[in-house]
């Protein structure tokens, strides 16, 4: 080998090295903050970050002069640069200026780092809060909803809100979603006042046979606001898929009680309802139980599973370890309650067929020491002294607890799933029970009979998987 | 790692003496890497497994005898693609449109045969090992999720070397496997897909110093 040869080897080997080393580094670093490139009067470029809209604390460049400079060579130096104006750091030489108008920064730069009096000149770049987004609402009486701070709301706001696109059915008692006077019994309902720019699909009263799914109960008033009461507009409390669509379907009577038949009906009406070619109800909320069974019923759950509605379903508030029909269907997410403590609520049901746990409260307790007094769900709800003697137009805030409550956590936060592109009910499922938040000692990835697979934790089971990330990685 | 770079070249510089025979080059490469992990690279990279590759080796040519070489080197590969959400192995994959980015570098060693050396036209054999980094990076509206991490990997490899003097050309598949590097958490676990490893195709420019 030659000596030329030797030279050349020695100058392009590491040469090969740099093309990968260099190349990592590239990727390696971190985004910049909108760099944008501007044109010096020598025909080069230079790039100088540039502050976001609304920043008025970032530009000019920092200059820092060496220890011994005297101020008269500082006040000259940065004079030949085109420094207009400047302000001295509280520690050494250091100066925050401004070049003049008809001197291009990137000039004004490069005179000074010629300087022998300048240690060191920059840009005075920014930095920004390196935090994942969060959303808070403006609603007044959002600080009392201490269910939706346990299940991470603000940050699963941050991430996904819902789409109107998609809907979620309450099978309840109705929902107060509209002004409407009954002709047959003159009664009058009010729709209630926290539904502003709600979405309402036209559901259906299995009751009483009409279009007109209200609610004479105040059940299922209080269940749909906790799906997507109105958020953010500054008043009442908020809902926690308030993007997404609602369903009234009208199963239970004024007293509650509803049958089979009925249910297995709103199911497949919800399932198979189309609206612009589409099938726009992706979630069934079933806060409603009972002993006994139905193949009517587990039919039905089976027909919309196939068609990809995730269906959730009270696990029941006997505080006994059996799981209600129609929740402990394999078809169903069963969902049972805690209370503000993260403990199983009194009332809970428990049992294998239970999947995951929400916060459903406990009205004897104020764990949260919420100013009402009581860790109720709170909700906007119809005034329950009223609705007693058949009145349906009076609203009030409203606490409740039981797992009927916990339950439309869990079918907003499928909402929200879905809205996000995760939309097979199994995965839908799935990723709620991965996410969740272990309770009373089950290992990581596992499960109990009394929590499941524990607290649901929708901001995790939102953000999916990485090639070798997981949800809690 | 820069004491091991820097022992490799004091190494390779002092070998040509002992060995008058031999002669240096170095590698550009670039390619097609496919990766192994097929389906959790699909996954997450909007249906494709692959992408380019590209990097370089230094190589010593006859060592100990006439045909055998060793060389060092390093490549990357990195693609972009989201993060999704897959619940078992034959379900449908959700892609959720958080973007993330894989980088792949091995760093590797290489002992090989090469044919007829001395002639135009040679084909030539390898296997080696070496360390295989990993970087996963991915970004959920503002909460930015990075992975990083190494593993032992080897490789085979089969070329042929076209030329003659200072400049030739080269074209090379090799199959690497990285175990255990994969399959931690993510898509890869629900596929149970453990190996970093792939298929590449490469393309070579060799710039060869002695006879």
């Amino acid at each position: 080998m030659s000596r030329i040869s030797r030279f050349l080897l020695l100058l392009l080997a590491p040469a090969a090295f740099c093309v990968v080393w260099t190349l990592r580094i590239s990727h390696a670093g971190t985004p910049p903050s909108r760099p944008v490139f501007v044109a010096t009067d020598h025909g080069t470029y230079a790039a100088l970050a540039v502050p976001p809209r609304g920043s008025s604390r970032a530009g000019g460049l920092i200059v820092a002069f060496r220890p011994a400079v005297e101020e008269r060579d500082i006040e000259r130096a940065l004079r030949q640069a085109g420094v207009r104006e400047g302000r001295r750091g509280g520690y050494g030489t250091r100066y925050l200026v401004n070049v003049a108008e008809d001197v291009a920064p990137a000039r004004a730069l490069e005179r000074l780092r010629s300087m022998d009096e300048v240690d060191y000149a920059e840009v005075n770049g920014l930095v920004h809060k390196d935090a994942a987004q969060t959303f808070t609402p403006n609603d007044p009486r959002y600080n009392i909803q201490w269910n939706f701070r346990m299940v991470g709301a603000e940050r699963t706001w941050g991430i996904q809100k819902g789409s109107p696109t998609v809907a979620v059915a309450v099978l309840d008692t109705g929902i107060a979603f509209e002004d409407y006077a009954d002709p047959r019994t003159g009664q009058q309902f009010r729709k209630a006042l926290d539904w502003e720019g709600t979405v309402f699909l036209p559901g259906h009263d299995f009751v009483n046979d009409d279009d007109h799914a209200n609610d004479d109960e105040g059940h299922g008033t209080h269940v749909a606001s906790t799906v997507a009461q109105a958020t953010n507009n500054n008043r009442s409390f908020a809902g926690l898929a308030f993007n997404c669509a609602l369903m009234p379907v009208k199963v239970l009577d004024r007293d509650g009680f509803g049958t089979f038949f009925d249910v297995a009906e709103a199911i497949d009406y919800a399932a198979n309802f189309t609206q612009n070619g589409q099938h726009p109800v992706k979630v069934i909320n079933l806060s409603l139980g009972g002993d006994g069974s139905s193949e009517d019923v587990r039919r039905a759950v089976d027909r919309a599973f196939a068609a990809g509605v995730v269906i959730v379903a009270a696990a029941g508030n006997d505080g006994k370890g059996t799981i209600e029909f129609p929740a402990a269907l394999s078809g169903v997410m069963a969902v049972g309650a805690v209370d503000a403590r993260k403990e199983r609520a009194y009332y809970s049901n428990f049992g294998p067929q239970l999947s995951v746990v929400a916060p459903g409260g406990d009205c004897g307790r104020n764990d949260s020491q919420n100013v009402f007094g009581a860790d109720c769900v709170w909700q906007q709800g119809m005034n329950p002294d009223l609705v007693a003697i058949g009145r349906y137009d009076s609203f009030v805030s409203l606490g409740q607890d039981g797992t009927s409550t916990a339950t439309p956590h869990v079918a907003a936060a499928a909402a929200l799933l879905i809205s996000q592109g995760i939309t097979d009910p199994g995965a839908v499922r799935a990723a709620l029970e991965q996410t969740a938040e272990r309770l009373g000692g089950a290992p990581a990835g596992g499960r109990n009979d009394s929590f499941g697979s524990g607290l649901i934790a929708p901001a995790k089971a939102l953000a999916g998987l990485g090639l070798n990330q997981g949800p809690n990685d | 790692m820069k004491l091991r770079i820097a022992f490799s070249f004091a190494t390779l510089a002092l070998l040509p003496r002992a060995a008058s025979a031999g002669n240096f080059g170095v590698e550009a490469q670039g390619g097609y890497f496919a990766m192994s992990a097929t389906k959790s690279a699909k996954a997450v990279f909007d249906g494709s497994s692959g992408g380019a590759t590209f990097g370089g080796a230094l190589r010593y040519v006859n060592v100990i005898r006439k045909g055998i070489f060793i060389a060092v080197g390093a490549r990357t590969f990195s693609k972009s693609g989201q993060r999704v959400f897959v619940a078992t192995p034959t379900g449908p994959v959700a892609r959720l449109g958080f973007p993330l980015e894989a980088r792949i570098t091995p760093i590797f060693g290489t002992v090989g045969y090469r044919f007829f050396e001395g002639r135009a036209f040679v084909p030539y054999l390898g296997a080696g090992g070496g360390v295989t980094k990993y970087h996963e990076t991915s970004e959920v509206t503002g909460d930015i999720r990075e992975e990083n991490r190494s593993r032992g990997s080897f490789h085979v490899l089969a070329g042929v070397e076209y030329g003659k003097g200072m400049f030739r050309v080269g074209a090379e598949g090799l199959y690497s496997s990285v175990p255990d590097s994969l399959g931690v958490g993510g898509v890869s676990k629900v596929y149970n897909e453990k190996d970093l490893g792939g298929f590449s195709v490469l393309g070579k420019l060799v710039v060869s110093f002695g006879r």
